[in-house]
């Protein structure tokens, strides 16, 4: 089996240049595409006004900016594959089936959430759904959806892909290295994208990497590379739906750069105050929600009316569900059981 | 038929698991073809293709590689080449591993394989006993066998349970101990988390785990000649511990020395120590005492090491000091 | 045998080199072994001639076994430093020492003397200097709880533990010891005592004694219709004396003085096999008339062991009258939540020095003592005290 020794670049290229048929496919999955950034962009903009209230307890993270490049990764992926999001892919999970519901519980502390309680913000998931929880420790999730991998490939499914995404500054994990080796190693069908948003919370990249371009590390571990625009919506599902197929077929990992810009703080308690207006100025600055929404309109795809429509919708559906959400009732510490251990032999017997 | 290493009987287990369970599979450095640093998987790899693998030098990601299968439905078993390489991989065992099941409800029944302890001229990266520092997270169980039986059975077990298992094997042991035969079933054993009465005693209580057990037997036999008899007791699981087999066992002798290879701070012999104190202070008619490694690395040169942690030697002074008191 | 990687402990020969005579070269292979992990040769420590070889091929030989010897010239021997002197041998113990698995360097054994402790004086229970040691373990506490003993019980036991400690390995065989002498249990009321004089001990008490001429108050005595007994006078003579100075009857708690509240005082009555202690109320605001049948009704309850919870307890002070068994002094004990004990001995006649009649008369006297906690008041107090009462029952129509 042959690995690509040079990374593959690719352009932006659309879809809908190659056929009618495809053609529909390109437009439904860009509006779905869309629609699920709207979604992402308006519930996490309500995170935002809960954290400033005070109804949010802990961090908040959310991925403005980065809807488009997240989104375009969640809506290739289907069940069966395993992903394995993390602090900006609001819009990813939502595409891969993360519910506006289940965001809401986890970060107002539900107890009716999927983490009821015992982790909370974007540490939620449901992993024997392949919809990995994430810990802090950036790289470590690369390895854990290579661990699926290789398990389906024990039991000879075929087809399924694994899927995480990871900022410039992840990447100077070991975590992330040892993920990355380990999966050319095993030659496991693993799409990693690289959201280069330029700042690790404040750390600028000329502090965290020193090679002129991080498509580079695709050569360095012997896997696939390929580029994308980060913040154009259809240059993304292009190149990302691209990379996602090369997996499918059985080509080995896929490495996808994508160059952006984080449009908010690291976190909702975080100002973003050292990232210089010039470079908001710059054309990766650009908001790719309103980039996708010009896009879509400009194509024909998508009125007017239609999104005015629908950003209503969404808000309306966000607000409802936040009000019901704030009714729910919190963990109750007396109702848990403190035990950390699933063998039923273990018990209280520690 | 010629007798059994510790070792043979992890290698047999491991062989046992891989034929009656497709669900497991092996990682871990030199382990195929090449059969173990320590031959642990001599020729597994052979007889189940594809499922006794070489890893790159990665424990972080062996681990990770490890959880991930485990949460689709494998029952991976990870070799470290020492145990002094795990804390490599340290974050993805104590964050992911131990959490997994209480963030997420999903389990995570990996095992983690540590070869551990000392050997003679190992020095301070191949000897040491981590047993501690893993039992200290909730969400781990700990295993330290003493014996090839308990190699054989209590590894078997540790790859049925839903939890992740540390798995700590002890070096000097692997060629040391023999056995006759092995238990047929893991049923004929006693399970994983009960203690061992290793030897009824009724002056004073050892309590030790792993390769101190024989150097506690050891001390016994010495004090045999002084006309006392002391009673071991084996942890053989250091998470969960069997507070009650030892409570019992101070409640019969009064008089408790706990012996362990690692560190003391914090240790093994601490936490049996604070739980003799909380839950049995009427049953101690002496101070409780504790003996473990020397206060540094573990150091190489054998005349160094011999003293560095407890021997059969300075355990039974120990035993004379408590006995005294 | 080499130890040949961590672990191993033995290895097995798979090829000899050389045969015994040949003349082997320092650093050369003699021979190859096979352990678990590989085939590796043994060299020769030196060159030399090989004298002996022990090696069978196919055999296991463990780690440090002696597989051969190598003759080798003086030069060499004395190179490698053969020719020094041995270590003096290591004394061995006579027990012998097993050796762990390891069998690495051991630890000097260390053997501490177990000194008996020897008593200064033969023939008592306890050695005289025994040091320290006063610690109770946890077992040993629980244990004396579970039985209801005290360290005053233990008081006769020899400690084989650390500085003469009573261990619970002595405390056991004491008790079994005890069950070879005949038992009888102790009654509540002899319990009861027990606590309260091992309690009261626990305070420095003193004792002082002042004769005390008895002939006016029996005088008196006779001519009353109803005659209250010597230890009411002497009741009402205390009652006075302490609404005079009442702070000798006060306690001490730390650093402060607490006060009684009223004088009520008590008197001891001898009780089957213990002592109850009736209470007078109020002493010093009635005349002694005014007492005699509340004092003679008390001691008949008392006695019948029926005296309600309102009429003891609560005094500030007691009087014994020892003097009814025939005792002329004692040390009685305080009650241990009071300072002062006032005791009577028995009544006799005894020569008395008259300076006027320059000649010795005959006079009844008692001795007065006053037990007191030495904390609360000095000898002088508790002399004024006495002579105080004295005074009152030189006067008895005042009491």
């Amino acid at each position: 089996m042959t690995k690509a020794n040079s990374p593959k670049t690719k352009g932006s290229q659309t879809k809908s240049s190659q056929g009618s048929s495809a053609g529909t496919m390109a437009r439904e999955l860009s509006l779905r595409a869309y629609r699920t950034m709207l979604e992402a962009r308006l519930l996490e903009e309500k995170l935002a006004a809960l954290y400033r209230s005070g109804k949010i307890v802990g961090g908040v993270f959310l991925g403005r900016g980065q809807e488009a490049l997240s989104v375009a990764l969640g809506v290739h992926l289907r069940r069966g594959d395993i992903y394995a999001p993390l602090i900006r892919d609001q819009a990813g999970r939502l595409a891969f089936g993360d519910t506006i519901l289940d965001s809401l519980r986890t970060y107002l502390g539900s107890s009716l959430g999927s983490m009821r309680g015992r982790d909370g913000n974007i540490h939620r998931g449901r992993p024997s759904e392949g919809y990995h929880a994430m810990i802090s420790h950036l790289g470590a999730m690369v390895s854990t959806v290579c661990g699926g991998l290789v398990a389906k490939r024990f039991r000879g499914e075929k087809g399924a892909v694994g899927a995480t995404c990871i900022g410039e500054g992840g990447t100077s994990t070991g975590s992330f290295h040892e993920g990355m080796n380990m999966a050319a190693v095993e030659n496991l069908p693993l799409v990693v994208v690289v959201a280069n948003n330029q700042y690790s919370y404040s750390t600028p990249n000329d502090r965290q990497f020193a090679c002129s371009d991080l498509l580079s590390k695709a050569t360095g571990y012997g896997v696939a590379g390929h580029r994308a625009v980060g913040n154009d919506l259809v240059d993304c599902l292009g190149v990302i739906g691209e990379a996602v197929a090369a997996a499918r077929r059985g080509e080995g990992p896929q490495l996808v750069v994508a160059d952006l810009l984080r449009l908010v703080g690291h976190g909702e308690h975080d100002d973003a105050s050292y990232i210089p207006e010039s470079m908001k100025k710059l054309p990766l600055g650009r908001d790719c929600l309103e980039l996708a929404r010009h896009s879509l309109i400009e194509r024909e795809w998508l009125s007017k009316e239609e999104a005015d429509s629908w950003h209503k919708a969404v808000e309306k559906e966000v607000e409802e569900t936040a009000s019901k959400v704030l009714r729910e009732p919190a963990p109750d510490p007396s109702e848990e059981d403190w035990n950390a251990f699933a063998s039923p032999s273990i018990g209280r017997n520690l | 038929m010629s007798s059994i290493t510790y070792l043979e009987a992890i290698r047999l287990a491991q062989q046992r698991a891989l034929k009656e369970d497709p669900r497991v599979f092996i990682y871990g450095q030199d382990i195929g073809v090449f059969g173990g640093a320590f031959k642990a998987t001599k020729n597994l790899a052979k007889e189940f293709p594809g499922r006794v693998l070489d890893a790159p030098i990665s424990e972080d990601a062996m681990v990770g590689l490890a959880i991930g299968a485990a949460v689709e439905g494998m029952r991976p078993i990870v070799e470290m080449q020492f145990a002094d390489f795990s804390t490599c991989g340290f974050n993805q065992i104590v964050n992911q591993a131990a959490t997994l099941h209480y963030r997420t409800g999903t389990p995570c029944p990996i095992v983690v394989r540590l070869p551990s302890g000392g050997t003679p001229g190992s020095g301070p990266f191949h000897s040491q006993s981590m047993e501690a520092i893993y039992a200290h997270y909730p969400g781990l169980v700990v295993m330290t066998p003493a014996t090839v039986e308990d190699a054989y059975t209590m590894l078997l077990e540790a790859i049925e349970l839903e939890d992740p298992v540390i798995f700590c094997e002890h070096k000097f042991l692997y060629y040391h101990l023999k056995a006759e035969r092995l238990p047929a079933t893991v049923g004929e054993a006693l399970p994983f988390g009960k203690a061992r009465i290793a030897r009824p005693g009724r002056d004073a209580t050892i309590v030790a785990y792993s390769a101190m057990v024989h150097e506690a037997l050891a001390a016994a036999e010495e004090l045999m000649q002084d006309g006392y008899d002391i009673e071991v007791v084996d942890l053989r699981t250091v998470r969960p511990i069997d507070t009650d087999t030892i409570l019992a066992s101070v409640a019969r002798t009064g008089r408790l020395l706990v012996v362990g290879e690692a560190w003391p701070w914090g240790g093994v012999a601490a936490e049996v120590i604070a739980r003799v104190a909380t839950e049995g202070f009427g049953l101690l008619d002496a101070p409780p005492q504790r003996l473990n490694a020397k206060e540094t690395p573990v150091p190489y040169h054998p005349a160094l090491w011999g003293t560095h942690r407890p021997t059969a030697s300075s355990v039974a002074n120990s035993l004379r000091q408590l006995l005294e008191l | 045998m080499p130890q040949l990687g961590e672990s191993i402990a033995e290895a097995t020969i798979v090829r000899v080199t050389f045969v015994v005579g040949d003349r082997v070269e320092a650093d050369k292979d003699l021979l190859e072994v096979e352990t678990n992990k590989a085939v590796m040769g043994v060299t020769a420590p030196c060159g030399g001639i090989l004298r002996e070889l022990s090696a069978t091929i196919g055999e296991s030989y463990a780690v440090g076994a002696t597989l051969g010897y190598l003759e080798i010239s003086e030069e060499d021997a004395e190179r490698l430093g053969l020719n020094d002197a041995p270590p003096a041998p290591v004394e061995k113990p006579k027990k012998k020492k097993a050796a762990g698995i390891s069998g690495a360097a051991e630890a000097e054994s260390i053997k501490p003397s177990r000194k008996a402790v020897e008593p200064t004086v033969s023939g008592l229970p306890v050695p005289a200097h025994a040091g320290g040691a006063s610690f109770l373990s946890p077992r040993m506490k629980a244990r004396m709880a579970e039985l209801g003993l005290h360290a005053a019980d233990l008081a006769g036991v020899a400690g084989s533990g650390a500085g003469g400690r009573v261990t619970i390995d002595d405390l056991e065989r004491f008790l079994q010891d005890l069950e070879r002498n005949t038992i009888s249990p102790a009654s509540s009321m002899r319990v009861a005592v027990a606590d309260a004089m091992r309690r009261s001990w626990t305070r420095p008490l003193a004792t002082v004694v002042l004769p005390i001429q008895l002939d006016i108050l029996l005088a008196h005595r006779k001519l009353q219709a109803v005659k209250a007994g010597p230890a009411l006078y002497a009741l009402r003579a205390l009652a006075i004396t302490l609404s005079e100075m009442p702070t000798v009857a006060g306690r001490l708690i730390g650093d402060r003085v607490i006060h009684p509240r009223s004088i009520d005082i008590g008197f001891a009555v001898e009780a089957e096999d213990g002592v109850l202690v009736p209470v007078i109320r109020h002493a010093d605001q009635s005349p002694l008339v005014d007492l005699v049948e509340r004092y003679n009704r008390l001691v008949e309850l008392a006695r019948a062991r029926r005296l309600p919870g309102s009429d003891t307890g609560g005094s500030i002070a007691t009087i014994t009258n020892y003097g009814v068994f025939g005792l002329t002094m004692a040390t009685p004990i305080p009650l241990p939540e009071q300072s002062i004990l006032l005791g009577m001995g028995a009544g006799r006649i005894t020569p008395f020095w008259d300076q006027d009649k320059k000649a010795f008369v005959p006079v009844t006297e008692a001795q007065f003592t006053l037990s007191f906690d030495h904390r609360v008041l000095d000898g002088g107090a508790a002399g004024r005290l006495l002579q105080r009462v004295s005074n009152l029952l030189g006067t008895p129509e005042e009491l």
